[in-house]
């Protein structure tokens, strides 16, 4: 067995296998990949790609943020839809939008939504699916319009119409039976609309409102919150409380200087102005 | 007479040709073998009497128990075979206590009545993969007297299950005539009180031996109180009120 | 194992029990009582249904709200239901509000060891006219309350209510004391608002929103007229009178 020897084999190290089927077997299952609730899209159409996100953060069943921001920036012509864990898929677009900025840069060209891709993939990778990050980038360049999917583990797709996290199978539902080949960008973006309204109403974990993103040729036009079908309706009350509401249990008066005593200092030699 | 209900009176299930019952008439039968029970109803309470037939100068009076507690707001008098009302009062105990518990309020004097009442007729044969019920109807009447959400009740149980609510009613050997003067004396505006004299002067009527506070026993149900029995000392003050 | 074999012992589960989502509330007034529950049920990140009532009315004097696994839920109404017509036909009268309560305790202890997943409010008229809320655990504890919240959002709505309505947390004017019961005006607008305040919040509420408000016998009723899409449904004449509001909540 490998472990047992101190030469290391190149290539996969399975030396963990059977121990992990033995802790499965005593009822200590290997950590589950969570997908947290999300629907992000993206669609391919005549001039570009349209990108789509609801704007619902959920802890659980807590709905920690109500206008979160999904569609992350990567560069001028290239956008990334996060879904999964919101930390890692702010941080993995970031740290991606950084380096592809220093390939432009290095290169000085404009750079290649292949690129993002192929950078993305191979850090998830690199981290096995512990980095729960499950993204659909778009954007047009040099060759054309791209869009992909990109699955925690590292896996990818390149597919005209393409749907991620717990609200994808929604969407799915739109795009299937609406996509068309080369719609006029109007269309594209209704037809997101509709795609990510299917998740915001039928997923639990997804909400609020719609963000979209047009990328073309000629630019990338940032759409936050174009549709809000879920503004909050006014209360009935107002729930303002009179001064002296909150009781004072003790008050108490401290003084922080103890001590203050003024030392002139004698002698000593001046400082030095010249 | 009897000839010729030999031919129906043996089984307990079986209908004469008449349409009649005959083991549940002997059994309505032997009630009026029983001492005298009276019960009257009233505004502020229901009262309970009975005679106790003291057969023997060497015979402990106060052992001859015919008036009994159901719940703290019922009481129930008795006459016939007492053997058999036991089994009746436990029941009648087992429901309202089951009731209590299941409902947090006292059951009315009505359901515990028709729940009694329920019981008298489950004589007969078992069928198979039943529980063996009983071999006869029950041989006695039931004065069940109760105070509820409807004020102060008073009921009647035959064997036959039969249940009817009375003002006053008196069942027993001198039923007949106890009956008749309750008809003549009992009003509604009776008081406890009156009650009390009433049910010891009718008895006092119907009774052979003379009336004493050994020979007869009084109770009563109040909305305040609940169920009582009076002890020598207020029966006595009773009597000699009388 | 690997190689295929079943040599080891193995094991299987069955869990009969799921969680359907959802927020009931009820708070007791003077002289009358309120329920309410919004109506989406949901498994996990699905919505089964958008409208599926978690309260139910039971006699013109007692509602009664149902919240955890929706078909124990169902199962146990049906069995509370059946029983109050059972004692209908046995004592000639509907059952008063606190014997349905321990009516209620005595039928889930009776499952004690498999029990109904699900927690009950019971709110109504006690028999002196007061309103009244009882509230119960899945195996029957119970406790009469002035107000209480249940549910997928009962650690959002409980310390609103207990700072609204017990004004918890909050110091009296001096010389003055909080009331101890609220208008019912006030009541129904801080049912709407927990209602509300926990769709933003929570994701296992909203669709629907079911009010049912129980009157004592007499009480004036102008108060109520007020509100749109108010139905009545009472039964008989001359006793306590329910009523039912019905508003929408957001659909996200």
């Amino acid at each position: 067995m490998a472990a047992t020897s101190a030469y290391n084999s190149p290539g996969f190290d399975f030396s963990n296998t059977y121990r992990n089927q033995f802790l499965a077997d005593r009822g200590v299952p290997l950590p589950k990949a969570t997908s947290t609730g999300t629907t992000i899209v993206g669609c391919l159409f005549k001039d570009g790609i349209v990108l789509g996100a609801d704007t619902r953060a959920t802890e659980g069943p807590i709905v920690a943020d109500k206008n979160c921001e999904k569609i992350h920036f990567i560069s001028d012509n290239i956008r990334c839809c996060g879904a999964g864990t919101a930390a890692d898929t702010e941080f993995t677009t970031a740290l991606i939008s950084s380096n592809i900025e220093m390939h432009a840069l290095t290169t000085g060209r404009k750079p290649r939504v292949v690129t993002a891709m192929t950078m993305l993939k191979q850090m998830l990778f690199r981290y096995q699916g512990n980095i729960g990050a499950a993204l659909v980038l778009g954007g047009v360049d040099i060759t054309g319009p791209q869009l992909f999917t990109i699955h925690p583990h590292g896996s990818t797709d390149k597919l005209p119409y393409v749907t991620m996290g717990s609200g994808s199978l929604a969407a799915m539902a739109i795009f299937e039976s609406q996509w068309k080949p080369d719609m006029e960008r109007e269309e594209a973006l209704h037809l997101v609309t509709l795609a990510i309204s299917a998740g915001i109403f039928n997923d639990l974990g997804s909400g609020s409102n719609v963000d979209a993103c047009v990328i073309t040729a000629s630019g990338t036009e940032m759409l936050r919150n174009f549709v809000k079908p879920n503004e909050r309706v006014e209360k009935e009350r107002r729930y303002v409380f009179r001064r002296g509401t909150t009781a004072i249990k003790e008050e108490k008066v401290r003084r922080w200087v103890v001590d203050e005593e003024e030392v002139t200092p004698v002698g000593g030699e001046e400082m030095d102005t010249s | 007479m009897f000839l010729t209900r030999s031919e129906y009176d043996r089984g307990v299930n079986t209908f004469s040709p008449e349409g009649r019952l005959f083991q549940v008439e002997y059994a309505i039968e032997a009630i009026k073998l029983g001492s005298t029970t009276i019960g009257i109803s009233t505004k502020e309470g229901v009262v309970l009497a009975v005679e106790k037939r003291v057969q023997s100068p060497l015979l402990e009076a106060s052992s001859i128990e015919k008036i009994m507690e159901i719940d703290r707001h019922l009481g129930c008098a008795m006459s016939g075979l007492i053997a058999d009302a036991r089994t009746m009062i436990d029941h009648a105990r087992v429901t309202s206590q089951n009731h209590a518990f299941t409902y947090d309020e006292r059951i009315k004097v009505e359901s515990v009545t028709q729940a009694v009442c329920d019981l008298a007729l489950r004589f007969g044969e078992s069928v198979h993969d039943e529980d063996a019920m009983m071999s006869r109807p029950f041989g006695v009447a039931l004065l069940i007297a109760g105070v509820d959400e409807k004020g102060p009740q008073l009921f009647h149980t035959d064997p036959s299950g039969t249940f009817v609510r009375y003002e006053a009613k008196a069942v027993g050997s001198g039923s007949e005539a106890a009956q008749s003067e309750l008809q003549d004396k009992w009003h509604k505006q009776m008081t406890l009180k009156e009650a009390h004299i009433l049910t010891l002067r009718v008895l006092k009527q119907v009774m052979e031996e003379k009336l004493d506070q050994h020979n007869v026993q009084l109770a009563q149900v109040t909305p305040d109180k609940g169920f009582e029995i009076l002890d020598e000392v207020r029966l006595k003050a009773l009597i000699d009120d009388m | 194992m690997p190689d295929g074999s079943f040599s080891h012992p193995q094991q299987r589960q069955f869990n009969p029990y799921t969680e359907n989502g959802g927020t009931i509330l009820a708070i007791a007034g003077k002289d009358f009582s309120v329920i309410a529950g919004d109506t989406r049920q949901s498994e996990g990140y699905s919505i089964q249904t958008r409208y599926a009532p978690k309260v139910f009315r039971l006699t013109d004097r007692a509602v009664l709200a149902v919240n955890g696994f929706a078909a124990d839920g169902n199962m146990f109404v049906k069995k509370v239901q059946q029983r109050l017509e059972w004692y209908r036909h046995a004592h000639a009268k509907d059952m008063p509000l606190g014997a349905i309560a321990r009516l209620i305790q005595t039928m889930l202890y009776g499952r004690r060891f498999f029990p109904y997943y699900v927690y009950n409010i019971l709110g109504g008229i006690e028999e002196d006219g007061t309103g009244a809320v009882y509230s119960f655990d899945p195996v029957g504890s119970y406790e009469r309350e002035a107000c209480r919240a249940a549910g997928a959002a009962q650690s959002l709505v409980q310390p609103f209510l207990d700072n609204q309505i017990y004004f918890k947390n909050q110091q009296a004017p001096a010389g003055q004391s909080h009331p101890l019961h609220l208008p019912l005006s006030d009541v129904l607008a801080i049912v709407i608002d927990s209602f509300t305040s926990a769709t933003e919040r929570h994701i296992e509420v909203g669709d629907g929103l079911e009010i049912y408000v129980v009157l004592t016998k007499g009480r004036p009723t102008q108060d109520l007229e007020g509100y749109r899409g108010v139905k009545e449904l009472t039964t008989r004449p001359d006793g306590d009178r329910v009523f039912l509001i019905q508003r929408e909540l957001k659909k996200d």
